[in-house]
């Protein structure tokens, strides 16, 4: 019998709806491999105890034809989609026992598709590292090298995908803690464009940035998946009130033309020879299925990452003043006074990652230092959008390697900005709003790497066309 | 750019984050080599350039005045570390004067 779990989404929602095997198998499948695997992998943080009883009842609607668009189909959320009455951590001691009173906005639009959750995945801890070893949790491994890290922040979401733990999966991308994980772990991960995904019960991190995204094993998972999940919410405020395509649509036509920007400098200033070789094989590739490219010029970009540490920061410091020990998450024992309440229950359930970009966020806000950091940070970024706008007005969407390097070894990087320049490549992207995604695009050393396909605002469909293209052409999102 | 340990404890106190001493030199050491990343910022003229307000221009929405029934106090409450008939307990904070 072949095994359910390592079909792609779209055959299983075809399976299930030509009742070639039923939900409740497949939910059974994925749970009894997540078993076996998750103990070496540890990309689930918390099991969903009624997966089978839910997916019984998504049988029942399959059989009566009343089924949504992904009925039956077994999925996991990243721990920073509130669910309600159920644990929420983010990855923190400080929410180790946070129970959710109220649901997010894709955990509802999922679940109204008729996806079944199998359980929440682990993840950097508030979403702040590149590497998953900032979780509470412990550190997700990276499936394809249990020595290796699965990239961060949305590690164990990656990892569930990449290990056939669930069909797809839910993410967050604040500086590229979808595309580079998706990277690390071949798989396809994208983040749509800023306000496409209602940011409701998504805990905050740096809220100008924040995106949620999905995981898939294909482009055109990923497109079905994402679509569920987008649309205007009225209970965020920066939430894009402009309707959604039929993006598996648009990823699936074979009408659309692309010219596809390469941006000459940032390629030519690639440090692994490797990583630029693969990057100019799949451009090659592009050009085979006669897709046209255009060298472009993206100034500005080079300050992106100090931007970035300045406004993500700063958001987070502001974020983060929520949790005081008094109105959840946790406190310290025996408090002195309100002063040692606050200061020690931070102190002690906070990881020291946030509390590092806590303080350097306060110190960025503080007086005297606002205009010369954080104004200054949010100057560049419009320069930097900027340099997008001008390149959109000549292509369909650009093109450059998620990341640097392969996935690392665990505790290798011990430099904090050593560890930031993960983000290199998936930082511009956030920073200007724009739609982006890594698609695996081969491998070194056994190791999978990606390419970035970014677009331009609200041309998720664009993007993931190009993606479908490229994927229908090269068989590396199935060396998984 | 140098943190001094004057500095450090003001951003502790600002954040609210007690740092305890034998962690102050790594920390230093962390936010001094990522505020000398941050400083490459200082290489680029931007005089005549508006700070950004918000990613997509138009899309910061103002939901119709109606007023909404969201927040449970109880469900919120049943979370919080300590509560008593509705309140949020904290430490005392008015010192009873003599």
């Amino acid at each position: 019998m072949t095994d359910l779990t390592s079909l792609t989404l779209l055959e299983q929602r075809d399976g299930l709806k030509n009742k070639k095997f039923s939900s409740e198998e497949l939910t059974s499948e994925y749970l009894k491999r997540i078993d076996k695997k998750n103990k070496d992998i540890n990309c689930f943080i918390s099991i969903d105890d009624s997966a089978i009883e839910k997916a019984k009842k998504c049988d029942e609607k399959i059989s009566n034809n009343s089924g949504s668009v992904l009925e039956g189909i077994p999925i996991a959320h990243k721990d920073i989609f509130c669910i309600k009455d159920q644990r929420t951590t983010c990855g923190s001691k400080m929410l180790d026992k946070f129970i959710s009173p109220y649901s997010s906005t894709v955990y509802e639009k999922l679940s109204n598709a008729g996806v079944i959750t199998l359980g929440k995945t682990n993840m950097d801890e508030f979403a702040m590292g590149s590497s998953n070893e900032t979780s509470f949790y412990g550190s997700v491994k990276n499936p394809i090298d249990l020595e290796r890290v699965p990239g961060g922040s949305s590690g164990g979401s990656a990892a569930a995908v990449s290990a056939n733990l669930c069909s797809f999966s839910t993410g967050t991308d604040t500086g590229g803690s979808i595309r580079q994980p998706a990277a690390f772990c071949g798989v396809t991960g994208i983040k749509p464009t800023y306000g496409r995904v209602s940011r409701w019960g998504m805990i905050a991190f740096a809220s100008s940035l924040d995106q949620g995204g999905v995981f898939a094993k294909t482009a055109l998972d990923a497109s079905l998946a994402l679509e569920n999940i987008s649309g205007f919410d009225p209970k965020d405020s920066t939430s894009i009130n402009k309707k959604v395509p039929s993006l598996l649509s648009e990823a699936s036509s074979n009408d659309m033309d692309h010219i596809v920007g390469i941006p000459k400098s940032i390629i030519n200033n690639i440090k692994d020879v490797k990583v630029k070789n693969n990057f100019e094989e799949s451009i090659k590739i592009l050009k085979k299925l006669g897709i046209k490219t255009k060298e472009i010029e993206l100034p500005n970009l080079e300050y992106a990452l100090p931007v970035y540490y300045v406004i993500a920061p700063a958001e987070c410091s502001a974020n983060l003043s929520r949790y005081d020990g008094v109105r959840f998450g946790y406190r310290c024992e025996e408090p002195k006074n309100l002063d040692d309440l606050y200061s020690r229950s931070r102190a002690e359930g906070f990881g020291d990652e946030v509390k590092k970009r806590i303080l350097i966020g306060t110190f960025c806000l503080s007086a005297g230092y606002y205009d010369a950091y954080y104004i200054k940070a949010q100057k560049i970024r419009n320069l930097i959008k900027e340099s997008f706008l001008n390149a959109f007005k000549e292509v369909s969407s650009i093109a450059m390697p998620t990341c640097a390097n392969v996935s690392f070894k665990l505790n290798s990087i011990q430099s904090p900005v050593e560890m930031y320049e993960q983000d290199i490549y998936t930082i511009p992207a956030n920073l200007a709003g724009l739609p982006a995604m890594s698609v695996p695009s081969g491998k070194i050393n056994n190791l999978p790497l990606g390419i970035q396909f970014i677009g331009n605002y609200l041309k998720e469909g664009v993007i993931l066309n190009l993606a479908n293209k490229f994927q229908e052409q090269t068989d590396f999102h199935k060396q998984v | 750019m140098k943190i001094s340990e004057e500095t450090l404890n003001n951003i502790s106190t600002l954040s609210k984050i007690k740092i305890d001493d034998d962690m102050k030199p790594k920390l230093i050491e962390d936010l001094e080599e990522i505020l000398s990343m941050v400083h490459k910022m200082n290489k680029i003229d931007t005089d005549k350039i508006a700070p950004m307000s918000h990613p997509i221009d138009d899309a910061q929405n103002l939901r119709e005045d109606i007023s909404d029934k969201t927040i449970d106090r109880d469900a919120f409450q049943k979370y919080a570390p300590k509560t008593d008939n509705g309140f949020y307990l904290t430490p005392k904070v008015i010192e009873q004067n003599d």
